[in-house]
């Protein structure tokens, strides 16, 4: 597992600081995150009282496709589908409910489905998105810094999506300018929004 | 007599007769608690009867441990009950001061969290107020305790103490008036205290909170309770019937002045005001039986040889 490329937790006070980093690192730990994230850089002020966490993280999976969990032979009246890793059977049998109807979509064993329908596009079928991981993954990654963030900052903006991430929370109105904010701790990682 | 709070840890065998003698020397076992094979009695006895009720527990593995928190009731005051606070650090300290011997209750705040927008109600309060002491659990940032703390301590009148990140230096700087007790360096934390320095941590709270009582301690020794509690609560358990279907682990608690009974105000009140404790004193002469405002639970609060002149 590599090691996290940055890490740092800034504050006006020191000891608060300290406590903070250490309180990040657990967090990120129990919930299993450090070994996603590239580079993490929190700030604190309990003076305005603001908290701005800003990260960039490691390559995440792409979107699972059916090709990806199972191999697809297509016959004249059938579809089968050999399951190759159940962990997305769930959400794709829903799919496949949703697009074919229940009744004919059948599950003789618990690696098998078969689609009874006519004349299918094989390649159609392998390329049906099942699950995008990187989205519960940010969603996890927010409710981690919700938890390392000091209680009762109710007022908070969160961002997501390709490889960045933000979390800026206060007690108060956001300053109008926390986008600018955002921005500079960007920029002390080396990184720009 | 002197009464002193012991501990009495030991094997589940013929335990009886250690509860038995206890009782005969005139001292009261506020609780008892039986672990698997182990029972553990929490205790106030005679000073002079340690060392008899030592030899006699010795065949029977049992050990007795001196615990000044026996016979006290604490508040644990955390700023909410969320997984910020919980179950590190708040449970941490409340167990940690449970195992001394002390009651200890966790008051989980409603709004406590937050720097401008902490705040207090009434029910809190009074609360808070019905312990013998409040452990106030703060945060890391002097800044937010600086502002916040004087909100939340409004309208509580038993002492404090207060723990937080910052040290016990800072602590003791930035809270004004001054509280009780300040333990620093306990403040927001998100593992279990298990490392020898973390524990040393939390006898320094207990050590605060043993320093803060035995001053209300000597306090309470210059106008003593017209009648000690722990003899109340014998009188009551012996006397109330129901009491034995309560199923919480302290039906009667024993506080330092008065006692918190867990039946209901309504109907019990009137039968505590009448019971006799000795020659003709009933409770209603040497207590006020107030409504709690745990529940509707009963609370006995022993008035001063002052008020009533009697000593029982």
């Amino acid at each position: 597992m590599d090691a996290i490329e940055y890490f740092e937790v800034e504050s006006p006070e020191e000891t608060g600081r300290a406590y903070y980093r250490r309180i990040a690192d657990i967090v990120l730990l129990d919930h299993n995150l450090l070994r996603v994230i590239k580079k993490l850089h929190i700030s604190i002020d309990p003076r305005i009282p603001l908290f701005i966490a800003v990260g960039v993280t490691k390559k995440i999976p792409r979107v699972v496709r059916v090709r990806d969990i199972a191999d697809v032979n297509v016959q004249e009246r059938k579809v089968t589908l050999s399951i190759g890793d159940e962990t997305y059977l769930a959400p794709l049998l829903k799919i496949l409910w949703a697009e074919y109807g229940g009744d004919k979509v059948i599950q003789p064993d618990r690696f098998t489905v078969i689609l009874n329908i006519e004349g299918a596009d094989g390649h159609q079928i392998e390329e049906i998105p099942v699950i995008d991981p990187s989205e519960s993954l940010y969603k996890d990654l927010i409710y981690a810094l919700l938890v390392i963030q000091p209680e009762g900052f109710k007022v908070r903006r969160q961002y997501y999506g390709k490889e960045k991430f933000y979390l800026v929370a206060s007690e108060n109105t956001l300053p109008e300018n926390f986008e600018d904010l955002v921005k500079e701790k960007f920029a002390l990682m080396g990184e720009s929004l | 007599m002197n009464l002193v709070p012991i501990t009495y840890k030991g094997g589940i065998y013929r335990h009886d007769e250690i509860m038995d003698l206890i009782e005969d020397l005139g001292g009261y076992i506020i609780q008892k608690h039986i672990l698997a094979q182990e029972v553990v009695l929490q205790a106030l006895v005679p000073r002079e009867d340690i060392e008899l009720i030592a030899r006699i527990g010795k065949p029977l593995t049992g050990e007795i441990i001196p615990s000044p928190l026996v016979g006290t009731e604490i508040a644990v005051v955390t700023m909410s009950l969320e997984i910020h606070h919980l179950p590190h650090a708040s449970c941490d300290v409340a167990e940690y001061v449970r195992r001394m011997g002390a009651k200890t209750n966790m008051v989980g705040l409603a709004r406590g969290f937050g720097k401008r927008i902490a705040q207090l109600n009434d029910e809190e309060r009074d609360v808070i107020n019905e312990h013998d002491l409040a452990v106030y659990l703060l945060g890391d940032f002097e800044t937010c305790i600086e502002y916040k703390f004087p909100v939340i301590r409004r309208g509580i009148h038993v002492p404090i103490i207060v723990l937080g990140g910052p040290s016990t230096e800072t602590l003791k700087k930035i809270i004004d008036p001054p509280v009780d007790g300040y333990v620093g360096n306990v403040g927001r934390f998100m593992h279990r205290t298990k490392e020898s320095d973390e524990l040393e941590m939390l006898d320094q709270v207990v050590t605060e909170i043993t320093r803060v009582l035995d001053k209300k301690r000597e306090e309470i020794a210059k106008d003593p309770p017209t009648v000690s509690p722990a003899r109340l609560m014998d009188v009551i358990s012996s006397q109330v019937d129901e009491i034995h279907e309560v199923l919480s682990p302290t039906p009667i608690t024993v506080q330092m002045t008065g006692l918190r009974v867990k039946l209901p105000y309504d109907h019990f009140a009137p039968v505590l005001k009448d019971i006799v404790v000795e020659e003709g004193i009933t409770i209603g002469e040497v207590a006020e039986i107030l409504p709690s405002r745990m529940r509707d639970y009963i609370l006995l609060r022993i008035k001063p040889f002052s008020e009533t002149n009697i000593m029982v």
